[in-house]
């Protein structure tokens, strides 16, 4: 397994870093604080060229490897972990148009997107389809010259914000799964409304809506193939949780070197917080856990540039990452005290929003699934 | 119009330096690289004036070793149109890189030299004069403001207590100070099309420089560390430990 970047790979890395840094961070309390939308951090990353990194050159995207990107994720989640997951819905609705859709699609939605002009969302869940997609309720029924859809999505990042999203609907409600398909709503179409964004424990940047649907769509809105939706949203969620998993080490590694310059500083009689043999063994444990999940990142990320089938591995990378995120953050929040529960500092936001990284794109109750079935096919 | 731009590589300055055992300087090994913060103010200065429609070219160039392409790949996304190294892996004085850049000047006849007022490794604050004095061009340190007009160059220079203008007759050298501009970040895109811009490497030798030093290095130290303050018992003794002890009342 060949871990190597080029040397462009490298610049654009600490560029991005340099941008999360100097741009994203000093923004994420403020927009935490505020619950809105953390629109300046994205369009910073839409003037870098940022919101392309997923995409191939033909269609506007940098033509990066995975290893890559995966960095630049783990350096804007460490910098602000909204902005990271509004950043990614975006990646899982292009990615699903890069995968499922036609080349006049992809020609006509992509390179825009890629530029930071249009901003995208991903439409899977409903209120009773979550972990189990494949019951989803909301319909498309064939009408002359386009589709009627009608249902409901939520917890939907960036819905209202977005440009276009990306829609799953059962197109056929007795075919199960194979009834699935995708459409491309562009912003504006008539017959969608929002509610007001969703009051949630943390990534309070990256605002999340329910969506009621009862609108007509063209015929061209049919992303790629009939009935192909949920292998295709399978497969964005392959590569998505790769995504999860770096957004998961950025978030635990700040929450790691915030941990490591307060235990020099903070004096507990004596010493320094740091003298004491319980913070150290911490400290390394911390560390060793985030070393093992930034191995499996990379491993995943590896194979998902390879073409072999990686589900296993970006499922595993998930699995621990987000894990990990939960246990490093906690810990460094316990070794900075009641000034680690203070909202002054942002150790408290690290915990808020780790949490969520073991719910979305499948929790960790589903990676589990996903693993042990493909061990078990494996063992057949 | 053509612009050169000249940019060192050094130690970025988000890291803590650490002096290596030996005293013999400081270590590199494993420390992030960057293009010093100064002559990133001068490549940002040629692009601008390049998007005014000034300059027609900029072309960036460094001394220094192999890895220093990485800052002229970074120059080339800022906006550069072409890189030029001078390959060294040596420890050069001022002067050296000065006579360098005489000969990079002699070969490419640039109507503006920008170079960064001093680089934040070594702070000689020399490189530009030194280059003034060599091809008998005007200077115009410590840029704030630049203005090129016709065949002048007007130059708002930081001095002591306020600003002063020098007018330039072209070709002209100028060093840049922090207020000149703010630089901007290299886009993605354009760091992954830097790739495809022509990137020169040349040696001493092929320009025919001698490079051989007159300083020698002795010993690098950091600086002592700061010791604990102390606490007085009235505004009294505050007073007479100012007179007499720290002498500055
Ligand atoms: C901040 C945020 C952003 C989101 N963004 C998006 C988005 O952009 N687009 C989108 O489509 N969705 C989005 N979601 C939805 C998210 O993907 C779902 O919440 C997630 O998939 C879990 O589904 P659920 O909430 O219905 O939980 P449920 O599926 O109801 O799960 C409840 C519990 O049951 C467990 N469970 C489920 N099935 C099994 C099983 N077979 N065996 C054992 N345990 C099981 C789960 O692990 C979990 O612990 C977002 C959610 C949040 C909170």
């Amino acid at each position: 397994m060949n871990f190597e970047m080029t040397a462009e790979e490298l610049a654009v890395i600490d560029s991005a870093e340099q941008v999360a840094r100097e741009v994203i961070q000093p923004l994420a309390q403020h927009y935490d604080e505020t619950e809105t939308f953390c629109l300046a951090s994205i369009r910073a990353l839409g003037d870098l060229g940022c919101m392309g990194i997923n995409l191939p050159e033909e269609y506007g995207g940098l033509g990066i490897g995975s290893l890559a990107m995966s960095r630049v994720v783990e350096a804007v989640a460490g910098a602000c972990a909204s902005t990271a997951s509004a950043m990614t819905a975006h990646f899982l609705a292009t990615d699903s148009i890069l995968l499922g859709g036609t080349e006049e699609q992809k020609q006509e939605w992509l390179p825009r997107a890629a530029s930071g002009e249009l901003l995208a969302a991903f439409a899977l869940t409903e209120p009773a389809a979550g972990s189990n997609p494949a019951d989803m309720r909301s319909r498309a029924v064939r009408e002359e010259g386009g589709w009627r859809v009608r249902g409901s999505k939520h917890y939907i990042t960036n819905a209202k914000e977005a440009d276009f999203i990306v829609l799953y609907v059962k197109t056929d409600p007795d075919a199960g799964h194979k009834g699935i398909s995708a459409f491309i709503v562009p912003r504006g179409t008539t017959g969608i409304s929002f509610s007001s964004p969703e009051k949630t424990m943390g990534l309070r940047g990256s605002t999340i809506y329910e969506l009621s649907l009862d609108c007509w769509l063209p015929e061209s809105a049919l992303l790629g193939v009939e009935g192909q939706g949920f292998n295709t949203a399978m497969a964005v969620l392959d590569r998505g949780r790769v995504e999860v998993a770096a957004m998961s080490l950025g978030i635990a590694n700040a929450a790691l070197q915030a941990s490591l310059s307060w235990v020099r500083e903070r004096q507990i009689g004596p010493k320094p917080l740091a003298a004491y043999q319980g913070t150290q063994w911490r400290l390394a444990d911390m560390y060793a856990q985030l070393e093992s999940a930034r191995m499996l990142t990379m491993k995943a990320a590896a194979r998902r540039d390879s073409g072999e089938r990686f589900s296993l591995d970006s499922a595993t990378a998930k699995l621990v990452a987000a894990e990990c995120a939960g246990f490093i953050t906690d810990a460094a929040l316990q070794l900075h005290g009641g000034y680690g529960y203070s909202r002054d500092l942002p150790l408290e936001r690290y915990v808020r929003d780790a949490r969520i990284l073991r719910i979305f794109e499948g929790t960790s109750e589903v990676q589990k699934i996903i693993i042990s079935r493909a061990l078990l096919d494996a063992a057949k | 119009m053509k612009v050169l731009a000249c940019i060192k590589r050094v130690v970025d300055y988000n890291v803590k330096v650490r002096v290596k055992a030996d005293n013999s300087g400081v270590d590199l090994a494993n420390v992030k690289m960057s293009i010093n913060p100064f002559c990133e103010i001068a490549v940002e200065e040629a692009v601008r004036l390049k998007e005014k429609g000034v300059a027609t070219e900029i072309v960036v160039v460094s001394i220094g070793p192999t890895t220093a392409q990485e800052q002229l790949r970074t120059a080339l996304a800022l906006g550069a149109d072409r890189a030029i190294l001078v390959e060294s892996a040596e420890d050069l004085t001022s002067l050296a890189v000065a006579k360098l850049l005489k000969a990079v000047v002699d070969k490419e006849q640039p109507q503006l030299v920008i170079l960064g007022k001093q680089a934040i490794d070594s702070d000689n604050n020399q490189t530009g004069q030194m280059l003034a004095a060599l091809t008998g061009f005007g200077q115009g340190t410590f840029a704030s403001k630049v203005e090129v007009a016709g065949d002048k160059v007007a130059v708002t220079r930081e001095v002591d207590g306020g600003a002063q203008t020098v007018s330039l007759s072209l070709p002209a050298i100028i060093t840049t100070d922090l207020r000149l501009n703010e630089p901007r970040y290299a886009s993605l895109p354009n760091i992954m099309k830097a790739k495809k811009k022509p990137l020169e490497v040349l040696t001493p030798d092929a320009l025919g420089v001698s490079t051989a030093s007159t300083n020698k290095t002795l010993k690098v130290e950091a600086p002592a560390a700061r010791s604990a303050g102390i606490k007085v018992k009235s505004v009294a003794e505050l007073v007479e430990k100012l007179k007499n002890e720290a002498k500055v009342l």
